[in-house]
């Protein structure tokens, strides 16, 4: 399928039109919280939570026997919740480290979940249909009143964060201050954490409980890697989030039997490796050109210093040496000369050479900024 | 209208006299292990005041403690003679530097406007008037140039006179400084005291934790001896001796200190 | 029961084993989600180890597949590195990544690959008993039998041989260095052996109850024990135990025996967790209600030592200064009168030459910081506690 018929089918066809606006949303959500979450060293709790979330979509579905997406989200989001405050509750009355209270809660929660839905696999009379597809997600299973229902948390969760913008800011920051300050931290902990649960629980249909986390994660990563602002990582991560999912959906309609979830997982993906690489101030990229470059110019300084001595030694300062004393010093090649000569910091003539004037100061300053530089 | 206030706080005249930080009897433990025992201490309006001893003595706790970020077992701590809950804004709190994230996507000047959130209450913004207010704090510790870096692209002693900075944007009347020397050259360092003597001759106090005894006459006209007990608290000509030294620092602490 | 359940049981318990060993370390390495990576990033490798050889069982698979998991601790490890991100962020980037493009390479190979994804999640432990192993045309058991068999003797040789420095360099990195053998060759070997055993178990319990096989009977021996070789034996127990109970659960309820087991492995967790003698939740509560009353009888006792004004050892100034309620105070009153550390005179509270003794016993243990004798100190003082 090309592009072009791809695009306009989004807009024409309305399964395609609601799943691809249900995942960009997904997409948006879940980065704007996943900041929160990786800004407050949390990227591992969102796992926990979702794998946390299987069993109760299980028991809502025993209970109530209904499919409807409400009902066995609000059992996930209640078991999400056990999760989340059992583990906290490990870390603070016992020894066990954050890890393994993370990792024991997630598996066997996970693992009693699992025990559910086989369980209810075998049932004769249950219309058990579906449940799966909170595995990996199914987006092809979205219907408009689940995109309602994510419009509408995302924009209850924009709102509280305009809102409280400035309270989220200084409390990720720097907790303590924040209470020296009179804010009430634990009002603003209590809702970070629970519109990040609540963004985990949405994404569950979508993205499946297996790699929900990565939703929180990647866009957050990525973005931070292209500014130094709060404002615009939150808003970058968003875009980056949704575009996951619009191309993520995409890939997955395209080809036969791809659950959408990993697709997604794996365009967000992309995006942080992207920008691991490529971003211009911390990128690895910019970052390995740089170090080159500074060892060129270490390398070019000490010749230029070494030179600097020689002419220093004569009067004038500009007086012609012998090419062969700078086989004295270690760093010597022809290339680095020739840098030289091409900066028109120096002059060769036959086996000679002299400092040009620019050369002369360029050393001389360099050596007073390096003795200020050293105090 | 604060200062309205603040004035009916601090009656010139009152026959018992009103410290800018008493605490009594305070004990604070962590997960029921004592780490301060019993404390009082009076701190006078206008001190510069240094609290000395050892790693893990309990200083960064007592702060802590009188700020409300930890809640002591019993005891009790007043500002001006009131709780800390009412005298919020009398107060600004300078952290020991390790306990934020230097990596944390924000710029110097960020983190001073920081200061001013307090005052501003909930939901509020910061306008142009903390904005300027920021600026004039980063002019005074010589950042200026530095206010749009990213924090973690300042050097050790840059981060402490931020941290400086965004305390004295809150224009408060006690300061609370834990290790504002940590990891800081002599200029920084020197440039950093006349900040606080000035804020002294302002009539602020401030308290500063402080590892480096060689320079307390020098810096400070008061001082606090602590060791999960206090020790001795007073004017430094008066109680800065080889005796207390010792009491503090353990049986064999030597340190002459030439006038 | 019939040979085949009797197999089944045999290789859980394997699997349980084997698995409970290296858990161990890294929930004492504080390295337990690194395990979960790890499970779930050799799934690409599981898959293209399948596409070579055609068999799930097969050593070149094992091998093959426990590369990726390495692949995995470095890239990660690499990442770290960087500091482009924070530690944990990295773990939670690299292995739903690479889990992604395993499951993706399953769905886009469904007809050629006999793998499925539920297969990847809990594995296919009630089928095992059906892959036979032949030499020679004589039947020796199960191939998965033989496959966890034989990991899990390669890791009790291998635990046998470096008990020693496993146990240094979990306990003291620096030791280790010191010691002459680098803690980077025991970490490596450490994630080399978890790896091989997740791959080796995966096939028989899936991709994420193996974590919980390695961190659950751990984390359980962990809150009931401090000494190495016991935890060990207790990890192994609990993982044995879960496996076999597990499988009758699943047996009854017709359900995965992988899910069963784990849930097993909760429920035990659970247990530990409430009634651990020691670190338990209900005896932590209960101590630190008594440690509460007792460090405020001492706050108290060291309040009258530090006092001799009479203003300040009235009992009202309890109420007032300490600011204690009325309730707390009394019943710290009340503890030290019993233990004879106060005498009352006329509303005045005064020490008593045992409270004396006892609070500058106190004083000076905290202040050497050994205060963890003050705990044995108690013993010897108090009639009654808290
Ligand atoms: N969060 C905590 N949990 C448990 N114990 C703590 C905690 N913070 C501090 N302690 C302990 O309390 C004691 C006092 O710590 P504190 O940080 O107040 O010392 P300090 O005097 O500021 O030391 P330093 O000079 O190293 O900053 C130490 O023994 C320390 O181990
Ligand atoms: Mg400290």
């Amino acid at each position: 399928m090309d592009i072009s018929k791809y695009i306009e089918l989004v807009f024409t066809d309305y399964t395609l039109r609601t799943i691809t606006l249900g995942t960009a949303i997904l997409g948006a959500i879940t980065g704007m919280l996943g900041s929160f979450a990786v800004l407050r060293k949390q990227s591992l709790l969102g796992d926990a939570i979702s794998h946390a979330a299987l069993p109760g979509i299980a028991i809502a579905f025993l209970i109530t026997g209904a499919k409807d997406t409400n009902t066995l989200l609000i059992g996930a989001l209640v078991s999400g919740l056990i999760g989340t405050f059992w583990i906290k509750n490990i870390v603070t009355k016992t020894h066990l480290k954050s890890d393994t209270a993370l990792g024991l809660i997630l598996s066997v929660f996970f693992g009693f979940g699992m025990l559910l839905l086989t369980f209810i696999q075998k049932q004769p009379n249950a219309n058990q249909a579906g449940l799966d597809k909170y595995l990996f997600g199914q987006a092809a299973t979205l219907v408009e009143s689940d995109v309602w229902m994510m419009a509408i948390v995302t924009g209850i969760c924009l709102m509280v964060m305009l809102t409280f913008w400035k309270e989220f800011k200084i409390l990720l920051f720097d907790a303590d201050y924040t209470k020296t300050l009179g804010f009430n931290t634990k009002t603003i902990d209590i809702l970070i954490t629970v519109f990040i649960v609540l963004a985990i629980v949405l994404g569950l249909q979508t993205v499946g409980v297996v790699l929900m986390s990565a939703m929180l994660l990647a866009p957050a990563a990525a973005a931070r890697q292209w500014t130094n602002s709060l404002a615009k990582m939150v808003f970058l991560a968003a875009v980056f989030g949704a575009f996951s999912g619009v191309f993520g959906t995409a890939i997955s309609a395209s080809q036969n039997n791809l659950s959408t979830g990993p697709v997604i997982v794996l365009v967000a993906s992309v995006f942080v490796g992207f920008s691991f690489i490529f971003s211009p101030s911390r990128g690895l990229l910019f970052k390995q050109i740089r170090v080159i470059k500074n060892r060129r110019d270490l390398e070019l300084h000490k010749t230029l210093a070494f030179m600097y001595h020689i002419a220093e030694t004569h009067e004038n300062t500009s007086h012609p040496h012998k090419i062969k004393l700078l086989n004295n010093f270690h760093g010597y090649t022809k290339s680095t000369l020739q840098k030289l000569v091409d900066k028109n910091y120096v002059k060769i003539n036959g086996s000679m050479w002299s400092l040009t004037e620019t050369g002369f100061e360029t050393a001389a300053n360099l050596y007073t900024k390096q003795e200020t530089e050293d105090e | 209208m604060r200062n309205e206030s603040k004035e009916d706080i601090k009656p010139s005249t009152a026959s018992e006299r009103v410290f800018a930080v008493k605490v009594d009897d305070l004990t604070v433990a962590y997960n029921y292990k004592p780490v301060l025992w019993d404390i009082d201490l009076e701190i006078p309006e206008g001190v510069l005041m240094a609290i000395v001893g050892p790693n893990g003595a309990g200083k960064s706790t007592l702060i802590k403690s009188i700020l409300g970020i930890l809640k002591p077992i019993a005891g009790s701590v007043t500002i001006y003679g009131k709780p800390y809950e009412k005298q919020r804004r009398l107060v600004a709190y300078v952290p020991q530097k390790g306990s934020v994230d230097w990596d944390f996507p924000t710029t110097a000047l960020d983190v001073v406007m920081m200061g001013t959130y307090g005052s501003l209450g909930w939901i509020k913004r910061p306008g142009q008037k903390e904005k300027k207010a920021s600026l004039e704090a980063l002019e005074k510790v010589g950042m200026l140039p530095f206010k749009n870096r990213q924090i973690s692209q300042l050097s050790g002693g840059q981060q402490q006179r931020i941290f400086l900075a965004r305390a004295l944007v809150q224009n408060a009347s006690i300061y609370f400084m834990d290790e504002p020397f940590q990891g800081v050259d002599a200029t920084t360092e020197i440039a950093i005291i006349n900040i606080l003597k000035e804020l002294r001759r302002a009539g602020k106090t401030v308290i500063v934790v402080h590892h480096d005894l060689q320079t307390v006459p020098e810096y400070f006209d008061w001082v606090t001896f602590l060791n999960v007990k206090k020790i001795a608290t007073g004017p430094v000509k008066d109680i800065f001796n080889d005796d207390n030294l010792t009491k503090t620092y353990g049986i064999n602490y030597q340190v002459s200190i030439q006038e | 029961m019939n040979s085949a359940q009797l197999e089944i049981q045999i290789i859980a318990s394997l699997v349980a084993i084997a698995c409970a060993i290296p858990g161990t370390f890294l929930v004492l390495r504080k390295m337990a989600m690194i395990s979960d990576a790890i499970s779930h990033a050799i799934l690409p490798g599981i898959v293209i180890g399948f596409f070579i050889t055609q068999d799930l069982n097969s050593p070149v698979l094992i091998l093959l597949a426990a590369l990726t998991g390495i692949i995995t601790v470095v890239l990660v490890e690499y990442i770290q590195k960087t500091g482009l991100v924070k530690e944990d962020t990295a773990i939670g980037l690299v292995f739903p990544a690479l889990f992604s493009i395993g499951v993706i390479m399953i769905a886009k190979n469904a007809n050629d690959v006999h793998l499925d994804v539920d297969a990847v999640l809990l594995g296919e432990l009630a089928f095992a008993p059906f892959d036979r192993l032949l030499i020679g045309g004589t039947d020796v058991g199960p191939k998965s039998l033989w496959v966890v068999g034989s990991i899990l003797l390669i890791t009790i040789t291998l635990l046998i041989l470096f008990f020693k420095e496993l146990k240094v360099s979990t306990f003291d990195k620096g030791l280790t260095a010191s010691l002459g053998f680098s803690p980077a060759v025991i970490h490596y070997g450490l994630m080399s052996v978890s790896s091989v055993t997740t791959v080796g178990a995966f096939d028989a319990v899936g991709a994420i109850l193996v974590v919980a096989l390695m961190i659950a009977p751990a984390a359980s021996a962990y809150l009931l024990t401090t000494d190495l070789k016991k935890m060990l034996i207790l990890a192994i127990s609990f993982g044995v135990f879960s496996a076999i109970f597990g499988y009758w659960v699943a047996h009854c309820l017709d359900a995965s025996i992988a899910g069963s087991i784990t849930t097993i492995l909760g429920v035990v967790f659970l247990l530990v967790y409430l009634f651990a003698p020691s670190k338990g939740i209900i005896a932590v509560m209960y101590r630190e209600k008594q440690q509460r009353t007792e460090v405020s009888l001492l706050t108290f006792l060291l309040h009258l030592k530090n006092h001799d004004e009479v203003e300040e050892r009235h009992v009202n100034h309890l109420y007032e200064h300490i600011n204690w309620q009325k309730v707390r105070a009394k019943s710290v009153l009340d503890l030290a009168q019993k233990n004879n550390m106060i005498h009352m005179d006329n509303q005045v509270v005064s020490l008593t030459k045992k409270g004396d003794e006892f609070t500058s016993k106190a004083i000076n243990y905290i202040i050497t910081n050994e205060d963890a004798q003050i705990e044995d100190m108690k013993d010897d003082f108090f009639l009654f506690r808290g």
